[in-house]
């Protein structure tokens, strides 16, 4: 059943993760913006800190960076068992699996809440962390985010990236509602279509950006993006759309140096589905949408 | 810190068993049959010395410094594509994570050498000094990791890119961002430093 | 009583539209005098009772039936009297030939023709039934395969006597700690069931146990084998079971695998030894913390065993999961260059994998004894050269070598010649050639048949059980091989083969006394009978039978024990002078069928190609070429005989001087993957041909007029190729002189 836009408003634990601060704040305000229409409250974690992302383990080690997520998940049960959302991918993948670690192992939860009691905290393993757009596709239901579009994307053309930790390795797990697959995930082109906008079909969606690889490293992993901005060119799309805050930065800021390398002429922006969505509720595309954020600026989607 | 039982040695025949009891995930990889689907899943392999199905295969063979001195550990992408296409479920990416660390508690030159190692110590310690990835400064401390000279060119070359993150507010120029709690979180990481210890485990 | 032949001509399913029945009719009623009924559908309930009808009066006792194959229809012409004679008009005529043409009609009378002169030959049969017949079952050898085999037997209301050559019973199963699983879920080593299976067998009393005594002497036949033991007793019995198992190969000439140079490395035999002690340690006295298995240790190795035992992969299985069930620390390495766990045994496998064991697909190059063993790797998963050690054990997983003799007891120079002599005498061209090998060793039941003491062997050693098409059958009728004798095996394939054995011997035991063949001849009541005032005492007779059912008396001349014979005519084909036969079967009824077929003139250009088939394969797949409606030249005519062995040389040159244009044998493929149901008939009838060329000089014809086909049942799509191919040829040569004299 999907909810209706005037169903009662909720709400739920929010983690915003570091990015919301930082790379992705345009992300973080997009969300916040449109939640409200969708009849969702947030309530951030108190005080939360970082997860750890893909590298924390390698210098903390898996326990310390476990820990990490614990802190998180102790702070939000202390507020209320509702359910975590997290709109970061590197967020939502290590707090999910230190959460479900700990539902599944007495010693690691032991441990951690060993760790936890050093300052006086501790958590039972009863929450559920869930990833926004999964609670999206499950609670909210695309007939409700059609319900709130007052302005239709209407000929905008938008290349759906999906990339990695927001559908691996979870997407498909009961924990995770089964709310999309690995290998070909259709809920972000939903999106777009609820939007009113075009969906293109764009076959690299799930293909690695090379994430913090890639911030570290560009030598490893600029040929990555180069492979999906050849493909979304060869598309013709306006926009790439994607809901991971890294896969935003990567994909958007290499552009200059890959048409350097590689010779080409990409000038494509990369928007989050929230910035999307909340132009198309009708919301402010600068103040709401954070368009004025993106470092290449979609003339097209600023003027809809 | 050492913590496998015999480290530095070339072949150990027991590490194989080594992973399957103290790496995250190791036990499933008793169940490898070197299928391969990993290895040809994986978006980077070509960059890499060993693709995962070889590497589980030298863990098996005890060839342990060839294991933990192979930048197949350093270049994955954590894509997850080889954890959720796996028909054995061995938990592939979190085994290369693991192996890192310990490729780094034992000390092997690579492992000192490694972006990734080099990127994750700097993360580390905005992390549980502030309790926040501050971007600005871990992405600073890690380019001057590799000396003054090389950090300063590094930082130049990424000048255009930082520029475009201050204009678009999407890198603040002020103090670090930081958690209320530090102490808290400090005294949280420390007792799970310890407890770690205290098992022996690597991971 | 008189034999009174009538036939009766179906026209349904399409043969009268295709045929002209009427001259079908006039064939039989003018050229053969005999009464001939027509009816549009035979088989129907309208269609038996005109036939039965005619039987019922007297007027007909042998009916002829020209309509569909004889393969098809068999239980409704299953009429009282002598077994109907079947022209087969529909599959080979007008389902592989035009409707309405004039050669289709000629096929279809030549075919009536060759049946209603067979039916003027045959004689019904009277079957041997002299004496008395014993229901007792032999088993030789006390180890599982036997043990089961007993109990069954006895099961199944027979008595048994169980033959051990060691003191005590259980053989290579009395030695194992536990067994690969046999039941759900396959996960954990079973308990040894041997224990239970001795106490019930030394329960029964209907099963005699001779311990430490080995058979001295066998002969007689099926229902009348005469054994005498090393004991000095005798018995007569039905049938035989050989369930001598196997030997663990020599290990000693293992040396590059270490084997010898350390007490450390052993075999698996020697593991399960430790294992069943209850506690595996090193010479030093330690519980091992790290241990090798080297498969194929000796096993699919030209210097060793060719062969692979089939069962080292899964008892390595179950060694290393006691290993590490016993001490969780060890850890426990296989190398394996490919892991064969058949069936349920990959869920042993993945059993093997949860505890931990590491498998290591590639070849062990080299096992060095210093501080601890290390076995030298070529890994194929890692391209490299991996020094697995220091270990504390090494285990060779060694193969089993057949008892299909007895390693104590001194080879028979007389018996080991006939035998080598025998294994895959005429391999086809450019098959599988292996090099026969015997293992060491005297013979087991010592037959006193004229083909040597042995049961036949196979190229690897192993008891032949016609292994490809009918793997309970042996080439001595009523001996019966199981377990691994017969082929490499675990205990889960013992137990279902014994029972296997078990089930040939009350078959033969039954069909001996009624004078019955067995397979695949099962229920026939004819035998060979020999003239033997005619007799040149030439032993072709004697030699060829591939299932040694002739012996030759004092003075030369042949004996046939006829419940060890399966029926094929492989004497028949053999003789030179034509004077072994069938009650229905000879060598002038098939040349008086090839005679009966009319030979046109030169100049109508209407070649005749006589193809003599088996009608175990090459027949049925004629059948199965007219069913898919592939079509063939309509100048061959076919002659069915019960095996290629069956087929004299005579045959062909009468087929020739009577007019034929060229002749096509189609059989069974031959070697020691042989298809043949009667094992060398194939062989035998390749073998012969070889010699026709000096036949067809002496006739002043050409070579290429006489061709030998390999057919299998399923060649139905091939054979109408080959068939237009080999006449095309024939043709191309030219009609025969012979025409027309």
């Amino acid at each position: 059943m999907e909810k209706g836009p005037k169903a009662m408003t909720r709400t739920l634990t929010y983690y915003p993760g570091c990015s919301s601060q930082a790379s992705a704040v345009h992300l973080d305000k997009s969300l916040r913006a449109i939640m409200g229409p969708l009849g969702v409250a947030l309530r951030d974690i108190d005080d939360w800190n970082c997860c750890g992302a893909s590298v924390g383990h390698i210098e903390g080690g898996h326990l310390a960076n476990s820990a990490l997520s614990a802190r998180n998940l102790a702070n939000a049960q202390a507020a209320g068992p509702e359910d975590i959302i997290t709109p970061c991918a590197a967020c939502y993948l290590n707090t999910h699996y230190v959460n479900e670690s700990i539902r599944g192992s007495e010693s690691l939860k032991k441990d951690l809440n060993e760790a936890l009691g050093a300052a006086g905290k501790s958590y039972d393993g009863s929450l559920h962390v869930r990833h926004i757009c999964e609670m999206l596709v499950t609670d909210i239901g695309m007939g409700a985010v059609k319900a709130q579009v007052k302005k239709p994307l209407t000929g905008l053309k938008v290349a759906g990236y999906v990339g990695c930790q927001t559908v691996r390795p979870f997407a498909n797990t009961e924990r995770a509602n089964k709310f999309d697959t690995y290998d070909d995930p259709t809920f972000l082109d939903d999106f777009t279509a609820a939007c009113g906008a075009e969906v293109l079909p764009f076959k690299l969606r799930t293909h690695c950006c090379g994430g913090s690889v890639s911030v570290m490293s560009p030598d490893k992993g600029l040929h990555l993006i180069k492979e999906l901005l050849d493909e979304v060119q060869k598309l013709g799309a306006d926009v790439i759309s994607t809901p991971c805050p890294l896969c935003q930065t990567n994909v958007e800021m290499y552009q200059p140096e890959i048409n350097k390398r590689f010779g080409t002429n990409f000038n494509i922006p990369v928007v989050f589905y929230s910035q999307l969505m909340a132009v198309a509720f009708g919301l402010d595309p600068v103040k709401d949408a954070g368009l004025d954020q993106n470092i290449i600026k979609s003339d097209k989607l600023l003027k809809m | 810190m050492t913590i496998s039982p015999t480290p530095k040695r070339a072949y150990d025949l027991n590490f194989a068993r080594y992973v399957y009891e103290n790496i995250d995930g190791g036990e499933r990889l008793r169940m490898c049959m070197q299928c391969g689907a990993c290895s040809g899943s994986c978006p980077i392999g070509k960059q890499m010395d060993h693709g995962p199905r070889k590497l589980f295969m030298m863990i098996r063979a005890g060839m342990k410094e060839a294991v933990l001195t192979s930048n197949t550990i350093w270049n994955c992408v954590s894509c997850y594509n080889c954890v959720v296409r796996c028909p054995r479920k061995v938990p592939i990416t979190y085994i290369l994570h693991d192996l890192a660390y310990l490729a780094v508690q034992e000390g092997y030159e690579p492992a000192k050498k490694a972006d990734n190692a080099r990127f994750a110590k700097a993360f580390w310690w905005s992390a549980a000094k502030y309790g926040r990835t501050d971007e600005r400064l871990v992405t600073g401390k890690y380019y001057f990791s590799f000396g003054i000279g090389e950090g300063i060119k590094r930082g130049l070359g990424n000048q255009a890119i930082a520029l475009n993150m201050i204009k678009t507010k999407r890198m603040h120029l002020g103090m670090p961002h930081a958690i209320k709690a530090k102490d808290e979180l400090q005294k949280i990481l420390a007792k799970a430093a310890e407890i770690q210890e205290r098992h022996g485990k690597g991971a | 009583m008189e034999k009174k032949i009538g036939a009766y001509l179906c026209s349904g399913c399409g043969i009268g539209e295709a045929l002209d029945v009427k001259a079908l009719e006039g064939v039989v009623s003018k050229e053969f005098k005999k009464p001939v009924k027509s009816h549009e559908c035979l088989c129907g309930e309208a269609g038996l009772a005109v036939i039965k009808a005619d039987m019922e009066a007297g007027d007909v006792t042998l009916p002829v039936i020209g309509a569909c194959s004889p393969r098809v229809m068999t239980d409704r012409f299953m009429l009282p009297g002598m077994t109907p004679i079947r022209a087969n008009l529909r599959e080979q005529v007008i389902w592989s030939h035009p409707a309405g043409d004039e050669d289709t009609q000629m096929m279809a009378e030549d075919n009536m023709r060759m049946m209603m002169t067979m039916a003027t030959k045959v004689n019904q049969p009277v079957p041997f039934t002299e004496g008395e017949f014993s229901t007792t079952i032999l088993v030789v050898g006390g180890g599982y395969a036997g043990l089961t085999a007993a109990s069954e037997a006895s099961k199944a209301g027979h008595d048994v006597l169980l033959v051990e050559k060691k003191a005590a019973l259980g053989g290579n199963a009395a030695g194992y700690a536990s067994i690969v699983p046999s039941k759900p879920p396959y996960h954990d080593p079973q308990p040894n069931p041997l224990p239970k299976l001795i106490e019930g067998v030394n329960a029964t009393k209907s099963i005699r146990v001779i311990t430490g005594a080995t058979v001295a002497k066998t002969s007689g036949m099926p229902g009348k084998f005469e054994v005498e033991l090393s004991d000095g007793s005798t018995h007569t019995v039905g049938a035989i079971i050989l369930a001598t198992g196997f030997r663990p190969y020599d290990a000693t000439k293992l040396s590059h695998l270490g084997y010898g140079a350390s007490p450390d490395i052993v075999t698996n035999v020697e593991m399960e030894a430790k294992l069943k002690a209850g506690k595996v340690t090193t010479k030093a006295g330690s519980s091992p913390k790290a241990v090798a298995f080297i498969q194929c240790a000796g096993s699919r190795d030209p210097n060793h065993l060719p062969y692979c035992s089939s069962v080292c992969c899964s008892v390595s299985l179950k060694q290393a999961i006691e290993l590490t069930k016993a001490d969780p620390e060890t850890m426990v390495y296989v190398i394996y260059e490919e892991m064969r766990t058949p069936g349920t045994t990959e869920e042993f496998y993945r059993s093997a994998q949860e505890a931990g064991v590491i498998f290591m697909k590639g070849k062990a190059t080299k096992v060095e004894n210093g501080s601890g063993i290390t076995v030298t790797v070529a890994d194929e998963l890692l391209q490299q050269d991996v020094p697995l050690g220091p270990l504390d054990m090494v285990v060779l997983a060694t193969g089993m070598v057949p008892n299909s003799t007895d390693p104590d007891a001194p080879a028979q120079e007389y018996g080991a010649e006939l035998l080598t002599a025998d294994i895959n005498p005429y391999p086809a061209e450019g098959d599988y050639k292996p090099e026969p090998s015997v293992p060491p060793g005297g013979p087991l039941l010592n037959l006193q048949y004229r083909q040597g003491p042995h049961l036949p062997m196979l190229a690897d050693g192993f008891s032949d059980s016609h292994y490809i098409c009918f793997p309970y059958e042996t080439r001595r009728t009523g001996i019966y091989a199981c377990g691994p004798v017969r082929r490499p095996m675990d205990m889960g394939e013992v137990h279902e083969d014994a029972m296997g054995a078990v089930l040939k011997s009350i078959q033969v035991i039954r069909n001996a006394a009624q004078g019955h063949a067995v397979h695949p001849r099962v229920g026939d009541l004819s035998y060979p009978k020999i003239n033997l005032n005619a007799c040149t005492k030439c032993r072709r007779c004697t030699v060829e039978c591939p299932f040694g059912a002739i012996d030759e008396n004092e003075k030369d001349y042949p004996v046939v024990n006829p419940t060890r014979c399966r029926r094929c005519g492989t004497c028949m084909g053999a003789c030179p002078v034509r004077t072994i036969s069938f009650d229905n079967y000879t060598v002038e009824m098939l040349s008086s069928m090839v005679k009966a077929v009319n030979i046109p003139d030169e100049d109508e250009e209407k070649p005749r190609i006589l193809v003599i088939a088996c009608e175990n394969d090459a027949y049925p797949a004629l059948d199965m070429a007219g069913i898919a409606k592939h079509q063939y030249s309509p100048f061959i005519r076919i002659l069915p005989v019960r095996c290629l062995g069956s087929m004299s040389l005579l045959l062909i040159s009468d087929a020739l001087s009577s007019g034929y244009d060229g002749v096509i044998l189609m059989g069974c493929k031959p070697g020691d993957d042989y298809q043949c149901h009667f094992v060398k008939g194939s062989a035998m009838a390749k073998e012969r041909l070889s010699k026709i060329s000096e036949t067809l000089k002496s006739m002043q014809l050409e070579v290429e007029r006489v061709t030998m086909v390999d057919a299998s049942i399923a060649d139905g799509a091939r054979l109408p190729k080959v068939i237009d191919e080999l006449v095309a040829k024939i043709d191309a040569v030219g009609p025969n002189p012979f025409k027309g004299f």
